[in-house]
């Protein structure tokens, strides 16, 4: 009887997430991989879900990469996307979580908070700012700013003309801010919790803020720059959303600018010609890498130690 | 709290703070020049003080719908920030019922597959949204109502639960800290007592967790509020978002109208982030506690 009650009373908690994740987890897992298998286009279910053509899916993408100059170039972004972004959001976060460190409490939250506007505002907002701020003429903050300096004397089209850096400098220097601010905040709550002696104590000895976070501060964070290092790397293949705004608003040139996570994206809900299929299966791939990273993730950084039993159950 | 104020140098605190405040500048000069641009009559993005000319007339246009200064096309943009409030109401409220449910569970109960699922939720916390979105998009295809009255109605539900379910892994997870936090033992006398744990989740702890509580929702409001790819893949009505996606490159639009949209859009978060300011730095550590 007691047992019953109990499966009873966790069920009535955990239904509504397990539920939740199935449907809209598990089942759409499935589902790609079942369309990766087969000729959908355009969303015509009725006539293509039927179908099943093996996987010649994985075979165009495998011939693309092989022949596709567009499809190698996706590539190519996404490998230097998520390299150069990843190094800057790991070193601005830790370089202003420490910078905050050493000021005095109440203009670092402050600071701190600006710094958590690119994460919270609104994706459209976010982007539109930088529209304006990278844009290609004399309304461009950039443009108007070097144009005033006379460092240059025409408007340069920064997303479309200088290729591939331009395009490139400016999805990493958006995307690069928003992760900025993660590592920022893991690092700084990690920062508050070091025991303040053994800072006073160095710098009673004569130690030099630079020394302090050297041999002191950054040891002592070690497990979150690896944990803020492999999320955002996991983050990255897999963020697009701005990009695609600035992609559709013309900023930023679409062959330099598109990585794998947005070339599915625009392959199944983009304008023109969608193939669903083709996208399925480059979803699946990426599927697969996040779960292979993650998997990696979460034994490297030990995360099941960190598990404690919950107390006292009856 | 022990603090080293004593031993440090002043001056190298003022010129960190100094640094700190440069590299910030492009930051905050972006976003104070879309809200200023909003009241100029010409965009104030080009640094110029002659651009420059105050005006509200931007703001009035925006909400009577119109677009430019001239030409016939109306939005109803009252109705595209209602359409947003909804979703991200929408969102914060499945998002926090159900993270306080199953955060309960993992907190406090213990049974088979529990370390696995903690396990399981950061994975999926972590996984690639874009190998989801084709799947949840055949799902909603499939689903979806026959009769053309219903679809509006099913779009907005469907959207609500499915960009929930993205922060219910985060969710659970803080929620679970959350109630690690509050002692076993103000519970125990309640279900020595023989109350369920049903009755005392909802009678003992959750107004304990109200701090909590609040964090989730705003923590789910931000994330429905701010979507962008999950309402213009979903919904049949736009929202602020859509709005500005699509009318930013059109011809007859105004910029600083748009500029006008852009900081309407903004201002929940503005609010949020000068009255809320410790909630959000909690839920955005996210909960690891190391």
């Amino acid at each position: 009887m007691k047992k019953y009650s109990n499966l009873f009373q966790l069920s009535f908690f955990l239904t509504p997430a397990l539920v939740i994740i199935i449907v809209f987890y598990l089942l759409p897992l499935v589902l790609t991989v079942y369309m990766s298998f087969t000729p959908i286009r355009n969303w015509n279910t009725e006539r293509y879900l039927s179908q099943f053509i093996g996987s010649y899916n994985y075979y165009r993408i495998y011939h693309m990469v092989k022949y596709d100059p567009i499809f190698r170039q996706v590539m190519i972004n996404t490998i230097i996307f998520v390299l150069i972004t990843l190094i800057v959001n790991v070193f601005g976060g830790l370089l202003i979580s420490l910078a905050t460190y050493f000021i005095n409490e109440k203009s670092s939250s402050t600071l701190r908070l600006v710094w958590l506007l690119p994460r919270m505002s609104p994706i459209a907002v976010y982007s539109l700012v930088w529209y304006y701020f990278f844009h290609g003429s004399e309304i461009g903050t950039l443009n108007s700013l070097l144009l005033k300096l006379g460092i240059i004397d025409k408007p340069i089209v920064l997303g479309q003309g200088v290729i591939p850096w331009g395009p490139w400098s400016i999805i990493v220097f958006i995307n690069g801010l928003v992760g900025v601010s993660f590592g920022m905040i893991v690092f700084s709550s990690a920062l508050s919790h070091i025991p303040r002696e053994l800072v006073i104590a160095a710098r009673v000895d004569g130690a030099t803020n630079w020394s302090i976070s050297r041999k002191i501060l950054i040891p002592m964070i070690r497990w979150h720059i690896l944990y803020v290092f492999t999320w955002q790397l996991l983050s990255l293949i897999t963020s697009y959303a701005h990009t695609f705004l600035l992609i559709e608003w013309g900023l930023v040139n679409r062959d330099y600018g598109t990585t794998l996570s947005l070339y599915v994206f625009l392959t199944a809900f983009g304008r023109g010609e969608q193939d669903q299929g083709l996208a399925a299966a480059a979803a699946t791939i990426l599927a697969i890498i996040g779960t292979v990273l993650g998997f990696l993730t979460l034994k490297i950084l030990k995360f099941e130690r960190m598990i404690a039993k919950p107390r006292g159950d009856i | 709290m022990l603090t080293d104020v004593e031993v440090r140098s002043k001056k190298t605190e003022v010129a960190i703070t100094i640094a700190i405040l440069m590299a910030s500048i492009p930051l905050f000069l972006a976003f104070s020049l879309l809200v200023l641009s909003s009241f100029s009559k010409e965009m104030m993005t080009n640094l110029s003080l002659e651009s420059f000319r105050f005006t509200i007339e931007n703001w009035i246009n925006v909400l009577q719908g119109k677009l430019a200064f001239t030409g016939g096309i109306r939005q109803n943009i009252l109705k595209y920030t209602f359409n947003t409030a909804l979703v991200a109401l929408g969102v914060a409220g499945v998002v926090t019922l159900i993270s306080a449910l199953s955060g309960y569970a993992l907190s406090r109960m213990n049974f088979r597959g529990r370390k696995f699922l903690l396990m399981f939720l950061l994975m999926l916390h972590a996984f690639p949204g874009v190998a989801l979105i084709v799947g949840v998009y055949l799902l909603y295809r499939l689903s979806l109502p026959s009769s053309p009255s219903l679809v509006t109605t099913f779009s907005f539900m469907y959207v609500i639960v499915a960009r929930a379910a993205l922060e219910v892994p985060m969710a659970t997870w803080l929620m679970k800290g959350f109630f690690d936090s509050i002692p076993w033992e103000i519970e125990w006398s309640a279900i020595v007592d023989g109350a369920s744990r049903i009755r005392v989740w909802r009678k003992i702890l959750l107004p304990l967790i109200k701090p909590g509580i609040a964090a989730i929702l705003l923590f789910g409001f931000l994330a429905g509020w701010q979507d962008l790819i999950y309402v213009r893949t979903f919904l049949v009505e736009p929202t602020l978002a859509t709005y500005i996606e699509a009318n930013l490159e059109a011809e007859y639009s105004h910029m600083p109208l748009i500029a006008a949209a852009g900081t309407l859009y903004l201002l929940p978060t503005i609010i949020f982030f000068l009255t809320s300011q410790k909630l959000l730095l909690e839920t955005h550590s996210g909960g690891i506690k190391g």
